[in-house]
C-alpha cells in the first residue's frame, strides 16, 4: 500500500495554522441581525410573567420571542420547548430570544427583559429524582411523542429505562465465590470546545430556509427542523464550515432551532446567534452525570460469573440525547469481558440540571469508570494482579456481549494482545506501587475498554467524486471536519484505491446539505468507516467509467485494463495507456467530435445488520464492530498532602488498521488528555438550588498546556473486515479508560476507594481521612 | 461585549486624571480608573461591574516606573505582570505574579489592577504587605504617600477619585530570604485555594495570605504564633490558625476544612524551608 498508514499532513492544516480558516462566527454581513438569549437564573421555577416593555423601547430591536405557540422538540422523545413555556427546568434554560440590528442592542434588550419567577423545589441528582416523593419534572410524560426503544415510566422522573437481561443472575450468584459491590457518582460537566456554538439563518423569498451552523449534524438539523416545524425537507439547506472542536456537543440540535425561530420572527432576514461561553456551557447541552452501582461475582480463580448493574443517569431537564446515552451505556455495561449472567437497569433520570449532549465516548468512559474500578476492587479481594483478572475474562471471538451479539475476530479484535502490549509499555512487572519517598509513591492503574457505536440502524453515508480537467479529483463527503482529520484520511483511502498522488485529490471541507451527499452525523467514530466505504464504492464507480471509456480507445476489454498513476493502462502492456486527464472530462477526437463529459463517481454506504434492542432483555445488535483496548496511567502521589501528578498515560488500541499514523496518534493522545481532564478536574459545581456555580473557564478548568503527562500510544491491528482496509473507529476509545485507570492508580496508592470524579486532592483527602 | 456604553479618557498626567474623574462626577457619571482592563471586561460583560467612563492611566509616566531610586524600588501601578516577571527586580513579587491567571492574561493584568481589583485574591499585594511598602496615591488633594498598612485593609481603602500610582519598597527587603506557595484545587491552573508568602526579616518570619479568607491579609497575631521558637511546629501552626482574622473560605475551590488542611501543610513547608536558612 502506497499511502495507507502514512502520516501525511492534514488537508486543513495550512488554513488552520495560518489563521485563515473560517468558522461559523467569522462570517459577517451588513444585512445581518443578531440574536441574543435571555436565560433562566433558576434551576426550577414557574414563569409568572415576562416583561418585555422596556426592552422593546430600545433602538434597533426587531423581535422578542418567548415560548408561546412552539412545538415540543427532542430527538428521541419530544419533551422540550425550544424556548421555555410556563416553567423553567434548569439553570440557563432559554426563556426569550431578542433579535436586534447589532449585538450590542440585542444584549441591552436582553438585559432589559424582566422575568418574574415562582420557585419550585429542585431535583438536584438522579437518586433524588428516583425518590417516591420527588417533584415530578414532566407530569405529561405519558403523552410525549417518542420513537422506538424509548420506555418512559409515567408518574416518575424516569425518562426511559433500558434493561439488559442475559443468562440467569441467580445461577451467576450461586457460582460466585467472591462478590464485591461498589457505588460511584459524578456530576454533569461540559465539552469545553474552543469554538462556542454559532449559527446564522435566513428564509429566502422563495421560502428556502438556509442555516449555517457549527455542528456535527447538518443533515440532522435539516431533518429535525422539517419535523418539528412542519417544513418540507427539500426547502432546508444547512451549511457547515470548519468546526472548532465538537466532542459530541455539537451533535445535538438546539441553538439552530432558535436561529430558525429568530429569522422567522423577522420575515426571514439573516439572524446570527453566537453562544457566550456561559451559554455554551449550561444552556446548550453538556456532558452527562451518573450514579452507578456495580455488583460483581466470580470464582476463586477470578472467572466472572455475574454482574448486576444499576445506572442512574443525570439526564437533566430534557431527555433529547440522554435516552440514547443511557441506552449506549447499557449496551457495553460490563467492559470488555465475557460474562454469562448480566442484569442491568439503565435509567435515564430527569433532574433540574442542564441536559446532556453526547460526549466523546458516548457513555463509555462513564460506565467504564464504574465497572473497571469495581474490577480492581474484585482483583484486590481475590489478591490477584488486576491485569491478570482482566486477561482471564477478556472478551474473545465466540463470546457474547451483554446484548447477546455473538462476536468474531472481525467484530471484536484482540484484547489479550492489547493487554500484553500494555504490560510492556507500563513496565508492569516492576510492580504497581513503588515507594520513592519521602511521602511519595509512584503507582500504576489500568483499565480495559471497549466500545461499539450505537447509531441508527439506517444511518448512511454518501460520497461524490468529480473530476477536474487535469485529472485531479474533488472529494465531496457529508462528514464535517471537526478536527479529526477524517477528510484527509478519506483522501488517503481514495489515493490508495486509485493509485494516485494525494495532492491531486481536493477535499471539500465544508458541507452544504443541498449539494453534499448525506453523512448521517459526524459522530461515534463512524466517519472513516462509513464515508470510507462510500469512497471505495465511488472509486469503483469511477474506475468502471474510466475503463469503459478507455476500453475502445485502447482497443482492449475493460477486464484487461487497470487504473492507476494517472492512467488507464493495459495490465499486460502498461505502455499502452491513456492519461486519465484526457478522458476525465470526456474524450475529444482530433476532428473535434467528443464523447463522455465530466466524469462523476458516486458511492453510498448503509450500515449492515443493525437491529433494535428487545425491550425486556436488551437483546439485539446495536453496532457493527467493537474497538477494544487496554490503558494505563502512572502517577506520583504525595501521601502527605494528596497532591499528585500524572507522569504517563498509555493506550493500546486495536484499531484494525492504522490509516494515518500521525492523525491516529493525535486522536489517541487527544482523547487520553480529554479523559484525564474529565477524570481529574472537570465538573459542574451546583448549589443546593441547582444553579451551576462555575459556568466559566476561570472556574471550570480543562487541562491546560503544561499540565499534560507523557502520552504513549500503541496499536494492535486486527482487521474489521467490513471497514476500509480493516480500520476500526479510534476517535474516542483512548478517552474511555482514563478515568478508571486514574482512579485505580490513586486507589491503589492510597489503599482507599476513590469512586468519585473529579479526583482532585480534596476528594482523595476526604476519602482517606474518613477512613482514619 | 459590555451591555452599556462608556466614555474613554486617556490623560497624560496625574492631575489630568483626577480632574477628569471629578468633571465626570459633576455630570453624574461613574468613572473608574483603568489600566489592563481584564476585570472591567470580564465582570462588565456579566453586568457585575458598571460604569459610565473609564480613565486609562497607562499614559501617566509615574504609573509605568519600575526602577530603584534612593534605595527604594518604585513599582508603577500600570506595569503588566509579565513585565514585572521579566525584569525580575523583586524576586518575591515575580514569584507571586507569575502564578496569577495565565501568561496571556498577565500581559494585560497590571500590578495596580490586580491589587485594587474586585476579584478578591489580589495576590500581588502580598509581597508589599510583607515588606512594609509605601503606597503613592493621587486624589483631589494631590499626591500622597502612606504606609500600605494604613491604607490596605483587605482591599485598598481609597477615597472617591483616588487611584494608586506606585508601590515603594525598601531595597533591603528585596534581598531577604523568601518563600511563596500557591496551592490550587488541582495542578497548575486556577485561583488559589490558598497562597502563602513569607519573608525572613531579622530572623523573624512574616506571613501574608490570599485565598484563605475573602481578602488578602498579613496578620501579626499569626506571625507571633508562628515565630514562637520554643514551641513545636504543630502548636505554632495551630495557634496561628486560631488567630485567622476572619472566617475561612468555603467555596467551589475547596471546603473550609480542606483549606485548613492545606494551610497546615503549606505553613510547615515554608517554615521548614526558611528556618533552615541562615
Amino acid at each position: 500500500m502506497h499511502i495507507i498508514g502514512k502520516g501525511i499532513m492534514r488537508k486543513d492544516s495550512l488554513e488552520k495554522v495560518t489563521g485563515h480558516a473560517k468558522y461559523t462566527a467569522d462570517f459577517e454581513s451588513k444585512k445581518m441581525l443578531y440574536g441574543r438569549l435571555v436565560t433562566s437564573p433558576h434551576a426550577h421555577a414557574n414563569i409568572k410573567q415576562i416583561d418585555t416593555s422596556s426592552a422593546e423601547k430600545i433602538n434597533g430591536i426587531r423581535a422578542i420571542i418567548t415560548g408561546e405557540n412552539l412545538p415540543l422538540t427532542g430527538e428521541e422523545m419530544k419533551d422540550r420547548y425550544p424556548i421555555a413555556k410556563e416553567r423553567v427546568r434548569y439553570y440557563g434554560e432559554v426563556v426569550a430570544v431578542v433579535v436586534a440590528d447589532t449585538p450590542f442592542q440585542a444584549m441591552q434588550a436582553a438585559e432589559a427583559i424582566k422575568v418574574n419567577y415562582e420557585f419550585l423545589p429542585v431535583v438536584n441528582s438522579p437518586s433524588e429524582a428516583l425518590k417516591a416523593d420527588a417533584p415530578l419534572l414532566h407530569p405529561d410524560l405519558e403523552n410525549y411523542e417518542k420513537i422506538n426503544m424509548v420506555y418512559p415510566v409515567p408518574g416518575t422522573n424516569i425518562a426511559s429505562k433500558t434493561k439488559i437481561r442475559k443468562g440467569n443472575l441467580e445461577k451467576g450468584w450461586q457460582e460466585s465465590e467472591v462478590i464485591v459491590e461498589e457505588a460511584f457518582a459524578f456530576r454533569p460537566s461540559d465539552h469545553a470546545a474552543m469554538e462556542t456554538r454559532a449559527v446564522f439563518a435566513q428564509i429566502h423569498p422563495d421560502g428556502m430556509i438556509e442555516l449555517t451552523a457549527s455542528s456535527q449534524a447538518p443533515f440532522m438539523i435539516k431533518r429535525l427542523i422539517a419535523d418539528y416545524f412542519n417544513v418540507e425537507l427539500g426547502r432546508i439547506i444547512v451549511n457547515t464550515p470548519l468546526v472548532g472542536g465538537a466532542f459530541g456537543g455539537k451533535a445535538s440540535v438546539q441553538l439552530e432551532l432558535l436561529a430558525y425561530l429568530a429569522t422567522k420572527a423577522v420575515n426571514g432576514r439573516l439572524v446570527k446567534i453566537v453562544n457566550e461561553r456561559e451559554e455554551d456551557m449550561v444552556t446548550s447541552p453538556g456532558h452527562i452525570g451518573l450514579e452507578a452501582q456495580v455488583k460483581l461475582g466470580c470464582t476463586k480463580e477470578g472467572i466472572l460469573k455475574a454482574a448486576e448493574i444499576l445506572f442512574l443517569w443525570d439526564g437533566g431537564a430534557y431527555s433529547d440525547k440522554a435516552i440514547d446515552l443511557s441506552r449506549a451505556g447499557a449496551v457495553d455495561c460490563t467492559g470488555p469481558y465475557h460474562i454469562d449472567n448480566i442484569w442491568c437497569d439503565s435509567l435515564c433520570m430527569y433532574t433540574n440540571h442542564p441536559f446532556p449532549a453526547p460526549f466523546r465516548g458516548f457513555s463509555h468512559s462513564e460506565v467504564h469508570f464504574a465497572f473497571e474500578r469495581t474490577m480492581d476492587v474484585l482483583a484486590q479481594k481475590l489478591n490477584m494482579d488486576p491485569l491478570e483478572l482482566r486477561a482471564r475474562n477478556a472478551i474473545l471471538p465466540g463470546h457474547t456481549t451483554p446484548t447477546q451479539v455473538v462476536l468474531n475476530s472481525s467484530t471484536v479484535g484482540n484484547l489479550p494482545e492489547c493487554i500484553r502490549k500494555l504490560k510492556m509499555l507500563l513496565n508492569w512487572e516492576e510492580g504497581q506501587v513503588i515507594d520513592v519517598g519521602p511521602n511519595k509513591v509512584r503507582a500504576k492503574g489500568v483499565s480495559c475498554v471497549w466500545k461499539t457505536s450505537t447509531i441508527d440502524p439506517d444511518a448512511s453515508s454518501g460520497v461524490i467524486l468529480t473530476f477536474n480537467k487535469d485529472g485531479s479529483i474533488n472529494l465531496i463527503s457529508g462528514v464535517v471536519e471537526i478536527g479529526t482529520a477524517t477528510k484527509t484520511v478519506l483522501a488517503q483511502i481514495l489515493a490508495e484505491k486509485l493509485k494516485m498522488d494525494i495532492n491531486e485529490i481536493h477535499v471539500q471541507m465544508g458541507v452544504n446539505t443541498q449539494s453534499t451527499p448525506e453523512h448521517w452525523k459526524t459522530v461515534a467514530s463512524r466517519g472513516t468507516f462509513m464515508a470510507g466505504r462510500a469512497v471505495l464504492t465511488a472509486a469503483e464507480d469511477v474506475i468502471k467509467q474510466l475503463k469503459s471509456l478507455a476500453s475502445f480507445l485502447l482497443r482492449a476489454s475493460t477486464e484487461d485494463l487497470e487504473v492507476g498513476y494517472g492512467k488507464v493502462y493495459v495490465r499486460e502492456e502498461p505502455k499502452q495507456y491513456i492519461p486519465i486527464k484526457e478522458i476525465a472530462y470526456g474524450y475529444s477526437f482530433p476532428e473535434g467530435l467528443s464523447i463522455g463529459g465530466q466524469m462523476i463517481g458516486r458511492g453510498t454506504y448503509i450500515l449492515r445488520g443493525m437491529t433494535h434492542l428487545d425491550k425486556e432483555t436488551g437483546a439485539g445488535r446495536p453496532g457493527p464492530e467493537w474497538t477494544v483496548g487496554a490503558e494505563g496511567v502512572e502517577i506520583e502521589l504525595n501521601t502527605r498532602d494528596y497532591t499528585y501528578r500524572v507522569l504517563k498515560a498509555v493506550a493500546v488500541i486495536d484499531v484494525g488498521k492504522v490509516l494515518n499514523e500521525k492523525t491516529a496518534l493525535g486522536q489517541v493522545k487527544g482523547s487520553m488528555s480529554m479523559g484525564l481532564s474529565f477524570a481529574a478536574r472537570e465538573t459542574f459545581r451546583f448549589d443546593r438550588e441547582g444553579r451551576v456555580l462555575n459556568p466559566q473557564l476561570r472556574t471550570y478548568r480543562p487541562l491546560r498546556f503544561g499540565e499534560h503527562p507523557k502520552y504513549e500510544a500503541a496499536f494492535v491491528e486486527t482487521p474489521h473486515l467490513d471497514a476500509p482496509y480493516g480500520a476500526r473507529g479510534v476517535g474516542e476509545h483512548a478517552l474511555i479508560g482514563m478515568p478508571a485507570a486514574l482512579g485505580n492508580s490513586l486507589s491503589t496508592a492510597l489503599s482507599v476507594k476513590i469512586n468519585y470524579l473529579p479526583m482532585i486532592p480534596e476528594v482523595l483527602w476526604k476519602m482517606k481521612e474518613r477512613g482514619k | 461585549m459590555l451591555a452599556f456604553n462608556l466614555e474613554y479618557y486617556k490623560p497624560k498626567t496625574i492631575e489630568e486624571a483626577v480632574e477628569c474623574f471629578f468633571l465626570l462626577k459633576k455630570e453624574n457619571k461613574r468613572a473608574i480608573y483603568y489600566s489592563g482592563g481584564t476585570e472591567i471586561l470580564t465582570l462588565g460583560r456579566l453586568n457585575l461591574l458598571q460604569m459610565d467612563a473609564v480613565i486609562d492611566i497607562k499614559s501617566i509616566s509615574e504609573c509605568l516606573e519600575f526602577n530603584f531610586e534612593h534605595n527604594q524600588l518604585i513599582a508603577g501601578a500600570a506595569l503588566s505582570l509579565t513585565y514585572i516577571e521579566e525584569r525580575n527586580y523583586f524576586p518575591l513579587l515575580s514569584t507571586v505574579a507569575k502564578e496569577v491567571a495565565d501568561h496571556t492574561a498577565r500581559n494585560k493584568i497590571t500590578l495596580g489592577g490586580n491589587v485594587c481589583g474586585q476579584i478578591f485574591y489580589r495576590e500581588a499585594v502580598l509581597p508589599f504587605l510583607l515588606c512594609d511598602s509605601n503606597v503613592v496615591i493621587a486624589g483631589e488633594g494631590g499626591k500622597e504617600t502612606a504606609s500600605i498598612h494604613q491604607i490596605f485593609n483587605g482591599a485598598f481603602q481609597l477615597e472617591e477619585g483616588q487611584f494608586l500610582i506606585q508601590l515603594l519598597t525598601d531595597q533591603e527587603y528585596i534581598t531577604m530570604p523568601f518563600a511563596s506557595l500557591k496551592k490550587r484545587q488541582q495542578w497548575e491552573t486556577g485561583y488559589p485555594l490558598i497562597t502563602v508568602s513569607s519573608i525572613k526579616v531579622d530572623n523573624r518570619l512574616r506571613f501574608a495570605f490570599s485565598g484563605l479568607c475573602s481578602f488578602p491579609f498579613r496578620s501579626t497575631e499569626m506571625e507571633d504564633a508562628l515565630n514562637q521558637a520554643n514551641k513545636s511546629l504543630h502548636i505554632r501552626i495551630q495557634q496561628a490558625i486560631d488567630h485567622i482574622p476572619a472566617q475561612v473560605l468555603d467555596d467551589i475551590e475547596g471546603s473550609r476544612e480542606y483549606r485548613l488542611f492545606v494551610l497546615r501543610n503549606t505553613l510547615e513547608e515554608i517554615i521548614t524551608e526558611l528556618e533552615g536558612e541562615g
